[in-house]
Parts: structure tokens; sequence; C-alpha cells
């Protein structure tokens, strides 16, 4: 597959950032600093080039009922201009993929799914959407580009490309709400909504904006303190707040319960795919979990290195990093459920050589996306 | 982005004082900005032997893992556990301060460049 460029390509080689393939994308692993990218969004804020992400809108009357049947959470309590967290799941269980549902009117839905899933999830629910006639499924992904605006004085920097009649209702938007908003007589849809544990916004706009957005959100970093942000430090501060990656912390073997988002799983909502398999396993108890963990020894644990307590494999990191917020290095563990606890001591096997680490309480770093 | 003429380069981005007697070897300017941040280093120990192209350690940045290839066959005699330490010094100065090891050399490396070399080397990709 050729690898894409953005709207933001050009933006990107003159901010000088080192560009990386990412599910099929040209995108910033970072323009100068991880480490300084990850604070200026703890402490100010940063911009993110999020275009790669896939938009597949729903409408028609079955909307509800489809995606009610569809995804894991309740899709019944969302209203317009409420978005929720949420799952594909297989019948059996495993997740397909994980995304963000918003509803944008009574009979129009717009789902937020991960780049490397788009074309698998699109063919998924086209399959399904067969037994509700009238459910339109539009894969959007290519007409959007979207941008992630994120930290404790995103708002001030978003509001430099809100139309002046427009600023109240944009400052009023509370955490997983989405509001449509015209900019420069074009639609957009801003949300509230991140992936950082930061306040901020998600903006989805047409592609011919996304320059002007992006140097105009820049321009306000002498007010704010905004900058450019690329994928690396998206990543640290995920694992942080404790948000899954897919295709790291989550896959199609995995189950929302053992992935820790059984809150997102609404299995007394009525039937969705995946809902039995999901029941048997909950009156079982899941044999697996994500946990957090910190390390106590020098190391960055990676994905995929095995854990250990004693001689025992509990199994394996998930996702692992130096964590700059707040020091040394951590991440999350897919390990054996039931004989161990928060607390608990275990070893991840770097290279050759067990390094101590304890299980902690997720997520290591508390979000503070309502602020 | 600066490279010391003084020094030799292999192609995998590491540098060596001298061909002879005892050395220093380092990372370049080049390999530093490719990784990003470094957060980590792994260093062998003294008396720790290696021949010419051998893995002696490895440096981590926030997202990858790359290891270190030792550019001339030698024997440790040092190790700069200051940089152990303080990983991130290496992005201020990869040449004096962030030397990584001290090495009697034992064998005239064969596959070392000069610094001009080295720069046309890399030229293309910067």
């Amino acid at each position: 597959m050729e690898t894409g460029k953005t709207a933001l390509y050009g933006q990107h080689l003159a901010a000088k950032a080192k560009m990386i393939s990412f599910a099929g994308w040209h995108l910033p692993a970072f323009y100068g600093s991880v480490l300084e990218e990850h604070r200026a969004v703890r402490e100010r804020a940063g911009i993110f080039d999020v275009s790669h992400m896939g938009e597949i809108f729903f409408s028609g009357s079955p909307a509800q009922e489809f995606l009610q049947y569809l995804t894991i959470n309740d899709v019944s309590r969302l209203s317009p201009g409420q978005g929720h967290y949420s799952a594909l799941c297989n019948q059996e269980g495993g997740v397909i993929d994980d995304l963000i549902l918003y509803q944008l009117e009574a009979e129009r839905y717009l789902m937020c799914v991960n780049a490397s899933n788009i074309s698998s999830d699109y063919a998924w629910i086209v399959k399904q959407a067969q037994r509700f006639p009238g459910v339109v499924v539009d894969n959007a992904s290519h007409q959007w580009s979207q941008l992630a605006i994120q930290g404790p004085t995103s708002l001030s920097a978003l509001l430099s490309i809100v139309p002046s009649d427009r600023q109240a209702p944009v400052q009023d938007l509370e955490y997983t709400q989405i509001m449509p908003l015209m900019i420069k007589d074009r639609l957009c849809y801003l949300a509230r909504t991140g992936y950082t544990g930061e306040k901020g916004y998600e903006l989805y706009l047409p592609h011919e904006l996304a320059s002007w957005a992006w140097e105009e959100i820049v321009a306000s970093s002498p007010l704010t303190g905004i900058r450019p942000i690329g994928l690396g430090a998206r990543d640290t501060l995920r694992l942080e707040a404790g948000y899954l990656l897919y295709g790291n912390d989550l896959n199609e073997s995995t189950s929302p319960l053992e992935a820790g988002i059984g809150w997102a799983t609404k299995l007394a909502a009525g039937a969705f795919i995946g809902r039995e398999a999901l029941l048997r396993q909950k009156a079982e108890g899941v044999e697996r979990r994500i946990f957090c963990f910190r390390m106590e020894e020098q190391g960055i644990p990676r994905h995929d290195m095995e854990v250990y307590r004693g001689d025992e494999v509990l199994g394996t990191v998930t996702s692992g990093s130096v964590l700059p917020t707040l020091g040394g290095a951590g991440g999350m563990a897919l390990l054996k459920a039931g004989t161990i606890a928060v607390g608990d001591s275990i070893a991840i096997k770097i290279r050759h050589e067990m390094k101590q680490a304890r299980l902690v309480a997720r997520p290591l770093y508390m979000a503070r996306v309502k602020d | 982005m600066e490279f010391p003429e003084h020094y030799l380069y292999s192609n995998d981005h590491e540098w060596l004082s001298s061909v002879s007697g005892e050395a220093l070897v380092g990372v370049s300017h080049y390999a530093i900005e490719q990784l990003g941040d470094v957060v980590h280093i792994d260093l062998p120990r003294v008396g720790e032997e290696f021949t010419e192209g051998q893995v002696f350690g490895t440096i981590e940045s926030t997202k990858t893992v790359s290891d270190l290839y030792i550019p001339a066959s030698g024997r440790v005699l040092a190790v700069n556990s200051a940089v152990v330490a303080k990983p991130e010094s290496l992005q201020e100065d990869p040449y004096e301060e962030g030397w990584l090891i001290k090495i009697a050399v034992t064998e005239r490396p064969e596959k070392v460049m000069n610094c001009r070399d080295y720069v046309s080397f890399i030229q293309d990709k910067l």
C-alpha cells in the first residue's frame, strides 16, 4: 500500500519533523523531543495531526438500533451532541476495534475508528448492516482531516479559529460532547474528547481548511504555549492516562472485560454482537486482565516482553515506555488474573535480565479532561 | 549537526577517537538526532572484549531500542557512568562529555571512515 500524505504533510516537513510511516500514513514521530512535547501538553497545549483516524457516518431511521447491536456501549443513552467510548466486538467477544461514537442528530452518528482498522471495520460494519435495511453507512475517512488540540490552554488556542459568534457555545462544550461548527463556510465537527488525559478537543474538518487551521492555532503559541506534537508523545501521554492502543493493548483475542473497559460494556442494555460470550466470561470470571505497572529498577519495558512472578510467567507487556510526567518507566501488561493484585511485585524480562516492577492502580496519571 | 574532524566513524554511526592505543567510543550527532530523546543506555563491564562490529550495548529512545556496534576490536577500559546516569546529556554533547566507553584497541579497524567520508555517507539521508 502506498503511504499517504495528510493535508499537513508540508507543515510537518517545514517544522523539521522526524517522519515515520504509521498505518499507511506519513506522520510525525516528533518535531524535536518527545519528552518536551509530552510536557508541553501536560503544562500548556499541543496540536496533533490525527488525520489518519477513520470517520464512518451512520444515518437512516434504524441507525440507533443498528449501532446498539454493533457496538458494546448503550447507544440509547446518547442524545444529539453527545459521544461515548465504545468498541466493535466479534461473536466471541474479541475486540475488532475501539472507537468513539458521537450522535450528531436524531438519525445521524459519527464513529471515529483507528487508522489501521478502517477498511476491516468498514467491511465488518457493512456486513452486519445487511440485517438493518435503511441504514446508510458512509466511510468518509478520506474526506476529513482531523486535529487534536490538547492541554490546559487548548481552549484559548482553539478559539483562534472559531468565528466570534460561535465562541460562547465552544466555551460551553463539555467533556465527550460534539457540535457542528461552520468555519469559513465549511462544516466542521468539534468534539471535546482526546487521547492525552488533558482537557482537549478533536476537530474534524475538510482538508482545505487543515493548513490554515493548523497555522492559526500554532500562531497562538506566544499566548497559549501550544506546539506541534508527534506520535511519540501521543503514545506516552495516552499510556500515562491509561488509554488503550489497539494492536498493542487489545486485539481480536482480547475481550473488553479483560482490557478493563467493562465500564463501557453495557451487558444489560440488550443484544449486541459478542454479548453472549461476554456474559459467559463475566459469570466465569476473566482469566487475564490488563494491569498497570511501574518499574522499580532501571530499564524500559516494551511491547511483548514477558512478565514474571518468581519462575511463573504471568503474561506480557502490552505497552511500555518512559513515563515523562511520573518519572521512571512503566506501562500496561496483560496478566493472569485471580492471584495477583495491585501492590504486588513483578519482574519484567528486559533483554535477558529480570528487572523489578510493581503493579499499580490504573490509570498511572489521573486525567484532567473535565477541567 | 556537528562531526568532529579528528574522529573516525562507522556506518552504524558510532565514532572512535583513535585507531590504536586507547580510544574513546561514542555515537554520532546524526544517530542522536534520529533517535530523539535518549532515555536509557546499557553498556558493558570493564574488562569485556569485543571484536569490530559486535554489539557492545544498547541505546534507547522513547520509542526504540538500538544496538551499539563497536567500531574497533578492543577491551573495555572504562565506562562513562555519568552518561548512563543521565542519558539525556547525550543530546547536548555526544562527543566530549558523551563518550560511552574507553577501549584498548587490539586490532586496527577495517571499516571506519574519516569525517569527510562519513558526512557524504549520511548526506543523502539529511
